[in-house]
């Protein structure tokens, strides 16, 4: 198929619509606003529905809704909008719902400001909203993979019942590459009679579905917390993806970065290697789960003798990273945030400093 | 086959459709041809890759660029200047007014209805057939519609400008060239210049084009790209 060239808020939007995603509820936010711009045109096109909330709050709702009928739904947010949401998260993660959520991160905390950021990171990965759940966390390099991640990310939901958070910064939204599409999705979740409140005469059942979130039986919730529990644990041992990089070199430096900083981490790895100086790359792809084996496995090279977290923000992933290298090497951060993306020269000259 | 604009230039188009690369890789061209040119950054409605992130290299080649107060800068908020007024009452040789995308960037242009009255304006739609809703005529002509009837200006110009980024190759130059003049011809608007990546000029063959080449060098690019030298000749 022919390439197109795309914002990735379009390319996102698009995405969804592939993947058979005919619902989006959302509330306009810099700098993911593009993604309803673009789909106010393409929805109608395809018989969907694109309906703006009143809030983020109310978005968050709207797409629980959707959601327990057994509708393949999904919104897309910045930063403070997510934050609006993070209380319905929480409901349609302790319902099982499966739905998809786009972060497109800006600058924070507070309303921060509208250049990109990984501030969000603690929110994706470690909660956000309440009580003992997780997202299913992507996080794409590049508007293709964004692409490929949309994709993915509802299938992915409905295999877990549990919402899918796609999260991207700014310029991930903002910068336009070439993509193409993969072939379009089936249009309808497979598993929804077992738990969707389709209604029992379509579903020809003599058992209503309920969904809820109330459970005041002590035991009845503890059952609930476990059933999660092994969920999460599952995705750990089959969602874990990441990209290596340069690394069957003889490293001295091991970075561990994601998304758009991972784009600069590349190009200062090649620019070193060039002067003789090796350094490694872990990329996670997915940050819930964390890729910790192959962190720590990389972290364990006899050449290594750093590992160093590269974030657009104040040292977040840095904890994940430090918790799957289990002492065995020095654990370093290196980052910023407030909009501002290192340049491959700055990251250079750190990694020089830590590779001393 | 050189460019002939000069007077008061208005860029519009699609959002996304390169306007921006367009304007500031124009200035240049024609500062390098000794023409004195002012740019008019007024993009309203994006706030990433703006004619403001090439700031320094305008200046560098000696052009002058019309923004928003420094402190504004980075500013979720649509900023008209008063500067912008200015600059059309008493044009340079060349005045590039780098507008918004899509009807909604164009909107601002009926605020400048005043200054513009009894002007001579040439303004230019921006086409990349690679982009959704102009790889049709039809979607082409429909934006073209959209923005002159939001900027009260009509359209009487068109720009080709054919690319993947990092991914064209000179198939896709000729193929979107093709594109841009069928629509030249079904609308009757004169093709005023389709641009070519600066990477592949050499490679490309100049006789298949019946109208001038812009070289396009890349200024808004992400962080882990080189920028390319701007005004380089063909």
């Amino acid at each position: 198929m022919r390439k197109v060239l795309m914002k990735g808020n379009e390319a996102i939007g698009e995405a969804a619509i592939r993947a058979g995603c005919l619902n989006y509820f959302a509330y306009p936010i810099t700098p993911q606003s593009e993604v309803a711009e673009y789909l106010s045109h393409r929805m109608p096109e395809v018989g969907g529905v694109f309906l703006q909330g009143e809030s983020e709050v109310a978005v968050g709702y709207m797409i629980f809704g959707a959601s327990g009928c057994g509708e393949r739904v999904f919104t897309t947010s910045s930063s403070p909008g997510i934050s609006l949401m993070s209380e319905a998260i929480s409901y349609i993660a302790s319902a099982q719902c499966p739905a998809v959520f786009v972060n497109i991160i800006r600058g924070g905390p507070g309303l921060g400001g509208i250049l990109p950021s990984q501030g969000d990171y603690f929110q994706a990965t470690k909660g956000g909203g309440h009580g003992d759940y997780r997202l299913l966390v992507m996080a794409p390099a590049s508007v293709q993979e964004a692409v490929e991640m949309v994709m993915e990310a509802f299938p992915l939901a409905e295999k877990y019942r549990n919402p899918v958070m796609i999260l991207g910064d700014g310029l991930i939204g903002q910068m336009m590459e070439p993509v193409e599409f993969p072939e379009h999705l089936s249009s309808k979740p497979t598993n929804k009679d077992d738990w969707a409140t389709t209604g029992m005469d379509t579903r020809k059942s003599d058992k209503p579905n309920v969904v809820k979130t109330l459970f005041l039986d002590a035991k009845v919730l503890n059952n609930l917390n476990l059933t999660l529990k092994a969920k999460y644990d599952r995705m750990k041992k089959e969602e874990v993806r990441y990209e290596p990089y340069n690394i069957d070199s003889d490293y001295k430096v091991l970075i561990v970065s994601y998304g758009t900083m991972s784009r600069v981490c590349k190009t200062a790895v090649d620019n070193l290697k060039e002067e003789g100086f090796e350094v490694g790359m872990i990329r996670p792809q997915t940050l819930f789960p964390f890729p910790e084996t192959a962190i720590n496995e990389a972290a364990g090279k006899k050449s290594c003798k750093t590992v160093v977290s590269i974030e657009m923000s104040m040292g977040q992933m840095v904890e994940d990273v430090e918790r799957s290298v289990l002492g065995k090497r020095p654990v370093e951060w290196y980052g910023k945030c407030g909009g501002e993306v290192p340049t491959p020269e700055e990251v250079m000259e750190v990694l020089r400093e830590f590779g001393k | 086959m050189g460019i002939n604009l000069e007077g008061i230039v208005i860029i519009v188009g699609n959002y996304g459709s390169g306007k921006t690369e367009v304007s500031v890789n124009l200035a240049a061209h024609q500062k390098k041809a000794g023409i004195d040119v002012r740019v008019a950054d007024l993009d309203l409605v994006n706030s990433y890759f703006r004619t403001r992130e090439a700031r320094k290299a305008l200046e560098s080649l000696g052009i002058d660029l019309v923004l928003p107060p420094e402190q504004y800068l980075q500013a979720d908020l649509p900023i008209l200047s008063p500067r912008v007024a200015g600059m059309i009452m008493q044009p340079s040789q060349l005045t590039l007014i780098d507008a918004g995308g899509d009807d909604v960037g164009a909107t601002v242009l009926a605020a400048l209805a005043d200054p513009l009255k009894g002007k001579t304006i040439r303004m230019l739609q921006v086409v990349n057939p690679f982009r959704p809703f102009t790889d049709t005529v039809q979607g082409c002509l429909k934006i073209r519609k959209a923005i002159e009837a939001a900027s009260k200006i009509p359209i009487n110009g068109i720009i080709g400008n054919p690319n993947l980024i990092d991914e064209t190759t000179v198939d896709d130059i000729y193929t979107g060239y093709e594109f841009v003049r069928g629509l030249s011809e079904q609308c009757d608007l004169p093709l005023e210049f389709t641009t070519v990546p600066g990477e592949l000029i050499s490679t490309v063959d100049l006789h298949r084009f019946s109208c001038p080449v812009l070289p396009i060098q890349r200024q808004l690019v992400p962080p882990w790209k080189e920028i390319r030298q701007l005004g380089t000749a063909v």
